[in-house]
């Protein structure tokens, strides 16, 4: 046993011989207590001064109960350093911490944090990445060409032209035409160049980004989804990807440009006069404050106008599949006035954001006006004392304006990478999220069960609520076994735990001899098949929707899993047969309609385990003597668990289980059940009395 | 002999199917059971009351005669044309009118949603009209690169 106290580490076992029973480490002296994962098994490895000395071996289905307590022994030993020694930096930091929260000190600079990861995702494009800078240091390089050449014009050409007192060679004003538009050229082609490689790398990141962040959310677990909202994951994956996108594509690079542009300016006009130079350069530390001030306003004004994004988003995905519910309910003024408070809330938040940068660019551009004032008279004092030349002077002016345009749209820089930081951060935020179910790849590849199914002292906690409470049950392969039970009595979350889409809390299913956990999840859901009381069809064909659990079924056995579930003759009777469409959620059909597709679907990949959820209990009677034939197929040499509240349902059942309030309070079968007269009977009673009504 | 299956065309055209227990079925309606994915395979047989008298696996694997009798059934009852080429998509009031040149000669529908346009496998496409024809691509590469690029912009 594995022990923590406030100070020391703790290890004690029943002692034998020549062996010590009790260890124990002083919490100041180890320097590391790490979970290694092994595949099948992992171990806690606990190393002082850069040795391991002691391990202990932690069995797959103790993983998490390991990780917390290795997160509470992290807690205490940070917490235990920062008094001992407040200079030594802890060495690791907790996993799990949040990177950025509101108010917190933001790392320096503007490629820290969230957005740094967003450069990571563009490692494998790093030749177009090296492309993309090289053109965009060479395209800024040309457009500076321009305005040394005015200088040279002006100087060479246009003063003596003026003063007439030299003879200028009028091909001499061709060569410079000739350089300014080749100058011109030359950066209009690099520019398209830096413009195409660059979108096109943003749009290969972004790219990446969803398809990662989808993948991502796929692996979550059921908990996760039913804790979010669809909208908000919705507009994290599209429209904040999007900002990202639309930042590297065009905010950043710009930015690079600006940030090269103004060094090589700063150069070139130190070279050109220095005097003016510092003159010029007056403004820049005002605007550095400035950008320092607004920044972290601007972040936190953005996140909220994503998060704002989001809640009407969920007012969409929430109203529009249930628009026959507001119908119905004449609610449409309602949920108009949901919808207009969402985007209410959508506009101010934008609104309070706009009032920051409309402020902040035109403050940018006074700062840049006055500094061009004060070159103005620096210039004409110098001019008239001969220091400079007329040409140089309005080339030194050019350039200044080149300086200040880039300043100002640095500015705007600030606004769009604030908006993507919050971005990234929220896209970040789903990827972070580990699967609370780990997923034990390679531990027991399973092919067919048998089908035999033990749940051993099962118990399951929901959030505080404690739903199952101890369930002992043994289900024989090709067992049929009939969950019945008032609403709320735990059917339901005992098929999910069954169906490996919660863990179970305490206790274990084991699955042909083998725990749940410790079989490959994939492998174990290819052999289950699952019949909802509210069949879910996909966006597609008829056809498609049957084959979705087996996606190279051939079309023979397509029509031959429809004849089996009784769908054939309707789906013959549809315009375009098995290659109609059956629109989102299957629309378009009956719910026994959509009820028979599903078992098709069930029926097609042949499932030693069938999990049936009130699969008659949406649909009249005649269709469930139609789906009840389907199901006397389906059940056939199965393992089959079918929770029905339509008793007649049940009536292949070997074993009817009664339960109530998360544990199981009958066992037996029709007669034997009527006889006992106990739950079973009530609810038999209470359904006779009103089907005879 | 009889327990082969037959098909045979009465005297107007219509289809007369022999079941392999030698029942004589008249009037016989084919229905395709992938009408837009797979044409020529599985062909449902109905009578004359809708009930399913028995199907064909592979229409291609049939004889001449029986081919035929098949396909002039089908010819009184089906209307699917296939697009060669798309001459021009304008607006309307109320969704798009494509006009298409179609195996059956030039013609003028109008679609109303994006979602009369299905695609079907890769490079197949069905396109719906508002009247429920529908006009088939079997293969959107062998198109011409002008009807290709009008098509592009619409789904």
């Amino acid at each position: 046993m594995l022990i923590l106290t406030d100070s020391r580490l703790v290890h004690t076992e029943a002692a034998t011989a020549g062996e010590l029973g009790f260890l124990a480490w002083n919490l100041s002296e180890i320097d590391e207590l790490e979970l290694e994962e092994m595949g099948a098994t992992a171990a806690i490895h606990l190393v002082q001064k850069s040795v391991q000395i002691h391990a202990w071996r932690v069995t797959t289905g103790r993983v998490r109960e390991a990780d917390a307590f290795l997160g509470r022994f992290k807690d205490q030993h940070r917490s235990l350093r920062g008094d001992l020694k407040e200079s030594t930096a802890v060495s690791t930091p907790a996993p799990d911490e949040e990177d950025f929260a509101e108010g917190n000190p933001e790392p320096a600079g503007f490629l820290a944090g969230p957005m740094a990861r967003v450069f990571a995702f563009a490692k494998p494009w790093r030749g177009l990445m090296i492309l993309g800078f090289l053109l965009t240091l060479a395209s800024t390089a040309t457009s500076l060409i321009a305005p040394w050449l005015t200088m040279a014009l002006v100087d060479n050409v246009l003063i003596p032209l003026q003063s007439a007192t030299d003879q200028v060679h009028v091909n001499q004003v061709y060569k410079f035409m000739a350089q300014l538009a080749g100058a011109g050229i030359l950066t209009w082609v690099l520019n398209w160049a830096r413009t195409f490689v660059v979108a096109r790398l943003a749009e290969r990141v972004t790219s990446r980004m969803r398809r990662e962040t989808f993948e991502h959310l796929q692996r979550l677990s059921l908990t996760y989804f039913n804790r979010k909202r669809t909208g908000d994951l919705i507009s994290r994956i599209g429209s904040d990807t999007d900002h990202i996108s639309l930042f590297l594509s065009v905010n950043f690079i710009e930015f690079i440009c600006d940030v090269l542009q103004c060094v090589f300016l700063a150069v070139i006009l130190f070279w050109i006069n220095p005097l003016l130079a510092v003159a010029a350069m007056g403004p820049a530390p005002l605007v550095g404050w400035l950008v320092g001030k607004v920044r972290g306003h601007l972040r936190g004004g953005f996140a909220a106008a994503s998060r704002a994004w989001s809640a009407m988003n969920s007012v969409l995905s929430d109203t529009i599949p249930g628009v026959r519910v507001v119908k119905a309910f004449a609610q449409e003024q309602r949920e108009i006035e949901r919808f207009r408070a969402a985007d209410k809330h959508i506009f101010d938040t934008n609104d309070r954001v706009n009032r920051m940068w409309s402020f902040f660019t035109p403050m940018i551009e006074l700062l840049t006006d006055v500094g061009l004032l004060v070159v103005w008279a620096a210039g004409a004092w110098s001019v008239a004392h001969h220091h400079i030349t007329v040409g140089v002077l309005t080339g030194f002016v050019l350039y200044i304006q080149k300086l200040y345009g880039r300043v100002e749209s640095m500015s705007k820089f600030v606004a769009a990478a604030q908006r993507a930081s919050a971005s990234a951060h929220r896209v970040f935020e789903i990827l972070d999220v580990k699967p609370d179910m780990p997923v034990n790849q390679g531990l027991h590849k399973v092919g067919r069960l048998n089908g035999e199914i033990e749940f051993k002292a099962v118990k399951f906690r929901h959030g505080s609520r404690q739903v199952i409470k101890g369930i002992d049950l043994k289900i024989a392969p090709g067992e049929m076994i009939g969950l019945v039970g008032p609403s709320g009595a735990g059917k339901t979350t005992l098929v999910n735990l069954a169906c490996r889409f919660f863990d179970v809390s305490e206790g274990a299913i084991l699955v042909d001899g083998i725990d749940l956990r410790e079989v490959d999840v994939e492998d174990y859901r290819k052999n289950l098949g699952l019949v909802l009381q509210e069949p879910y069809l996909f966006y597609g064909t008829i056809a498609e929707n049957i084959a979705y659990g087996k996606p190279n079924a051939t079309q023979a056995e397509i029509i031959a899993a429809a004849r089996a579930a009784r769908a054939h003759d309707f789906i013959m009777r549809t315009v375009d047969g098995y290659d109609s469409m059956v629109g989102e959620r299957g629309q378009q059909l009956s719910g026994g309609e959509r009820q028979r597709i599903s078992i098709a679907r069930a029926l097609l990949i042949d499932p030693a385990i069938l999990i049936l959820d009130e699969a008659t209990s949406s649909v009249d009677t005649e269709t469930e003597r139609e789906i009840q034939a389907a199901l006397d197929h389906l059940v056939k040499g199965r393992t089959t668990i079918a929770i029905a509240h339509r008793l007649g349902t049940l009536r292949r059942a070997n074993r009817l289980i009664v339960m109530e309030d998360g544990r199981i309070v009958e066992t037996g079968t029709h007669d034997q059940l009527l006889g006992q007269s106990g739950t079973y009977a009530r609810l038999h009673e209470a359904m006779m009395e009103v089907t005879s009504q | 002999m009889t327990n082969l299956p037959d098909f045979l065309s009465d005297a107007d055209g219509g289809l007369v199917f022999i079941d392999p227990a030698g029942v004589r079925h008249e009037k016989v309606r084919p229905v395709r059971m992938f009408p837009l994915t797979n044409p020529d395979g599985w062909i449902s047989l109905q009578n004359t009351s809708g009930v399913e008298v028995g199907f064909v696996e592979d229409s291609k694997a049939l004889t001449q005669a029986q081919q035929k009798a098949l396909s002039l059934a089908f010819a009184r009852r089906e209307f699917v044309p296939v697009i060669r080429s798309i001459n021009r998509i304008s607006r309307a009031a109320d969704g798009h009118l494509w006009h298409v040149t179609t195996d059956r000669g030039p013609s003028v529908f109008r679609i109303e949603t994006d979602e009369s346009i299905q695609q079907l496998g890769a490079n197949r496409l069905v396109i719906i009209d508002d009247r429920n024809t529908r006009y088939l691509i079997p293969d959107i590469t062998v198109l011409d690169t002008e009807s290709r690029r009008r098509l592009e912009r619409y789904y």
